[in-house]
Order: C-alpha cells, then structure tokens, then sequence
C-alpha cells in the first residue's frame, strides 16, 4: 500500500457531521448549480447507433482537444466541471499527437461491434476430425507456438500503456482496451488451436523473444505504436492472410480470417496514427527512423529464427520431401518480400516515401530480390 | 405462369441479389460487426474483351448499393481476374455451401496467382482484410442464388457429401 490518504475520515468530525446531515436529508447540492454546457447527442445514423462520433460537440469533444493538455491531470473525464483538490495523477503521456489518430473514433467502435468469440465461433468439433499429416501437424503446432508468443506481448503492450494516457485521451485509451482483448483473444485462440492439433506446444523462440522485449520496453507510447501497431502488427498481418493460405482446413482459415481482421483494424489505427504525428509534431521525423532503425533489426533477427522460418517452408510446401521442401521455400520466399513491401508501402503513404532508402531491411530485400531465380 | 429468368452472372443484378441475401441475414451480419467498405470486381472475359465492372457499397451492416462500372467511384480495393478464376469460386461456393480451402478470397488473392487485388492507397486495401469474414461470408451466400453463366450452363448443384477441407 503506498498510497495513503491524507485524511482518516472517520477521525476527521467536520467530514462525518456533513456525512450525517446528508443522511438526516440536509442536501447541499452545490454540484447541481454548477454551470455546465447542455447538451442532447443524438445518433447521426439509427443503424449505427450511437457512437463517439456523435458525441464531438463542445468541450466534451475531441475536434477541438488542445495539442497539451495542461488542465486535466485527474481523472475527470473530458468535459466535466473540475473542482479544486482533484489529484494529480501524473501522466506519462498529455500530448495529442503522441496518441492521436485519424478516424480513432471510428476504429474504436468497429472493434466494439467486431468481437468474436475464440471458444464458440471456430467449429472446433470439425477441427478435431481431421487428423493432419506428422510433418504438417509439428510445423503447424510450431507455428501456433510462435504466434500465442507474439500475442502475448502484444496483449501486454497497450496494457502497459492504458494508464499512462492522459484521462481527457478517452477515444485511443478506449481503443486501445479494445485491443488489448483482441491481443488476450489471439493468444487464447493459438494457445487452443496448438493443444488441438495433437501435438501441443513446440519451442519458445529466443530470437523471437528479444524482438518482443524491444517492443515491450519502448521509451515512449509513440515509440512503442510505431514498432507494434506499424511495423510489428503490419508485418503480422501479412502474416496471418499468409497463415490462411497455407492453412490445411477450412475452420483454421476461419481462425485466421478472424484474427486478420483484428490486426488490420490495428494496423489502420498505427498508420493514421503515424500520419497524425508527421502532420502535427514533424520534428519527430529523425526520432521514428532511428527508432525504426533497430526495430528493423530486431524483427530480421527474430522472423528469421530457424523455428519461425522452417514451419512457414514446411507447410506451404505440403511437406518434408526435397520437392516440398523446394516448393515451399520458393512460396516463403514470395511471402516474406511481399511482408517487406507491404510494410515500406504503408510507411511511404504514412509520410514517410525515403525510409527504403534510409532501411538497411529494404536493402537486404533488394539483394535477395537479384539473387531469387526469376 | 412462367418463371422469372434466371439471373445471369456477371451482372449486375447478380451483385444485388446477393445484398438481398444480406439483408435476409441481418442476425448473422450484425454479429460479424460494422462493415463500411466499397470495393470493386473486375472480371475479363477469358477471350478478352471488355471486363464486366462492379462497385460495391456496404455500411453498417449491409450491402447498400451494387453500381456498374468503376469509373469515378472511388474505391478502396478492386478484385479483378479472369472469368474463369472467377467461375471455380462461385463453383465450388454453388457445390459445398461456402468456399473450400483452395477457393477463399484471401488464397485466390494472396500471390495473385488467381485472383489479383488493386489499390492505390494501403489503408484502403487493408479493408479487404479487416472486413475480410464479411467479405467472404457475403460471397458463400451466392451458394443460395440461382443463376446462369453467359454460355447458358449453371453452377454445380449442392453437394453435402463433399469435404471442404483437405488435409
């Protein structure tokens, strides 16, 4: 317990005289004269609901949300009379442009209404009667290894973060609860499908893990989006359209549509994220190449680990005979530049067109790309 | 009293026909979540010739307009390929109910090999992955429809003793 009140109540008989007097019917009922902007949101569309979008009017919206929040420091929400004495709750994080995202709003109710289930929405009895192949069954159980690894620190990731926003940063703390469920769901559903498949839990991955660790102990939330919801999450969601095609039945494509859709929503709140900052804070610019420098590094040093690399051959090639094993190679060959790309191409239309010239990662694809069989 | 001709694909009211199908499923729609994409089908005649063009819009929870043509609509993606590719989906959707593992969106697109995606903006062609169960389940609903292809032929009849996994 290392926070402690100021004031014993129960000692403190001026605080217990006005407790009886309320409870005698005495009402003091300063806070109802206290001058608030009236308001009545309405939903713009039925169909949809009532959403944050409708509540943007005045000082309970985000439209007109200052750059720094000097002001709120407790936990009033947006828009709320602040009396004197509210605590200062110190936090880590009250500029807009570190947090902020175009349409934030927006991703917050598509995740609402976007939930799924892991235990009921997979035909799990359907699963369970197709026996895979040995060779198929390990590399796939390796490969649900890796992923409930990578979900679990995504999961701890905007966790960590939530309570470090500032209060009036509503829409992206709420968005980000959302996705840490998602994050707890994925690693549920790999968990599952890995103790389904008969096989159970392969190798944890050390290389893997330092990548996880960077992302983990970001300096800063900007930092840590960067590295997770952009680049992480970006190259995890060509990952898992991946994981579908090469997926052996058509309930795991199901899993792996699922999770897909999580991830791009992650993925979208990452890229308007990092738009948002180079509009607004462009002076970070240099910050987010260096930090993407080393997040580079760590990512070709933990996709590249051996018990991440040879799952990915073994199952898009159907299995372990020499011409499988060619096959496959040849598929994760496509796959992984086509994850590099796709990761470069949203960067450039983030604001961000000279990282591939900047990119030691973009560079190693270009030489691989000259010495790949036409 | 003579039948309605049957819808033909491609073609416009085959689009619409399966928004009808949509609406039908609110329940099922409204559980998978908000849906607020427009996106595009090309699909060229295997001889060549002039692609037969559709622009499809969804909000909220439905399919809320099918256009033809592409021009001036802006969407976030477009699926294009050859009739062909586009006839073993809707085949294989027609025989099993909804699509197998070798004929689901995401395979027919991921390489290209079948089916390519268009964009000209990444947040626009991640919409095919964030709605991407949507996308798919508003596909498999063409195994309801009753229709003809431009040679007269239909699509195979249903087929519940087929697997659609393959191990």
């Amino acid at each position: 317990m290392s926070y402690l009140s100021t004031i014993d109540f129960t000692e403190d008989q001026a605080f217990v005289d006005r407790f009886q007097r309320t409870m005698r019917g005495d009402l003091e009922l300063s806070w109802m004269d206290v001058p608030r902007e009236r308001v009545a949101c309405r939903p713009e569309n039925a169909r949809r609901g009532l959403t944050f979008r409708d509540l943007d009017v005045g000082a309970y919206g985000f439209t007109e949300m200052p750059e720094l929040i000097r002001e709120n420091r407790s936990f009033a929400p947006r828009g709320a009379a602040m009396p004197e004495g509210l605590p200062d709750l110190q936090a880590e994080v009250s500029r807009k442009s570190e947090v902020w995202a175009y349409n934030i709003e927006g991703y917050y109710e598509e995740a609402m209404t976007r939930q799924w289930n892991a235990t009921t929405d997979i035909p799990w009895a359907e699963l369970q009667s197709v026996d895979l192949p040995e060779d198929i069954g390990k590399a796939y159980a390796q490969l649900l290894t890796f992923l409930t690894e990578v979900e679990m620190i995504a999961t701890d990731v905007p966790a960590k973060w939530m309570g470090r926003l500032n209060a009036d940063f509503f829409e992206v703390k709420n968005f980000i609860a959302t996705q840490a469920m998602d994050e707890a769901r994925h690693a549920e559903i790999f968990r599952k499908r890995a103790l389904s498949t008969g096989w159970g839990l392969m190798r944890a991955s050390a290389q893997n893990e330092f990548n996880l660790k960077f992302l983990r102990d970001a300096d800063s939330f900007a930092e840590a989006s960067l590295a997770l919801h952009l680049q992480a999450e970006g190259m995890v969601l060509t990952l898992f359209r991946f994981s579908e095609y090469i997926s052996p039945t058509e309930g795991d494509k199901k899993l792996f549509r699922l999770v897909m859709q999580d991830e791009a929503r992650h993925v979208g709140y990452g890229m308007q994220h990092l738009k948002w900052v180079l509009d607004h804070f462009p002076e970070r610019r240099e910050a987010i190449h260096h930090h993407l420098d080393e997040a580079e590094n760590f990512v070709f040093g933990g996709g590249y680990a051996t018990e991440v690399l040879e799952p990915f051959i073994i199952l898009s090639g159907k299995g372990l005979k020499k011409e499988n094993i060619a096959e496959g190679v040849r598929i994760t060959n496509a796959f992984q530049l086509k994850q590099t790309d796709e990761y470069f191409e949203r960067l450039a239309k983030c604001g961000l067109p000279e990282r591939r010239e900047r990119s030691r990662l973009w560079k190693m694809v270009e030489m691989r790309k000259q010495t790949m069989p036409a | 009293m003579p039948s309605p001709p049957p819808i033909r694909f491609p073609s416009r009211a085959f689009f619409e026909a399966l928004g009808d199908a949509m609406r039908a499923e609110r329940e099922r729609f409204s559980r998978l979540g908000f849906f607020d994409t427009t996106f595009g089908v090309r699909i060229s005649p295997d001889d060549g010739g002039e692609p037969a063009e559709f622009a499809l819009r969804f909000e909220v929870f439905d399919c809320v307009r099918v256009m033809e043509g592409l021009a001036g609509v802006e969407a976030d993606f477009v699926v294009e390929g050859p009739f062909g590719a586009w006839r073993e989906m809707f085949d294989t959707i027609h025989a099993l109910g909804a699509a197998d593992t070798a004929q689901s969106l995401n395979t027919l697109t991921h390489f290209g090999e079948r089916l390519r995606v268009r964009y000209d903006d990444p947040d626009g062609h991640d919409k095919l992955y964030r709605f991407a169960e949507s996308i798919q389940e508003f596909l498999d609903l063409s195994a309801r429809i009753d229709y003809v292809y431009p040679d007269g032929s239909r699509p195979p009849a249903r087929r519940d003793d087929l697997r659609r996994s393959a191990p």
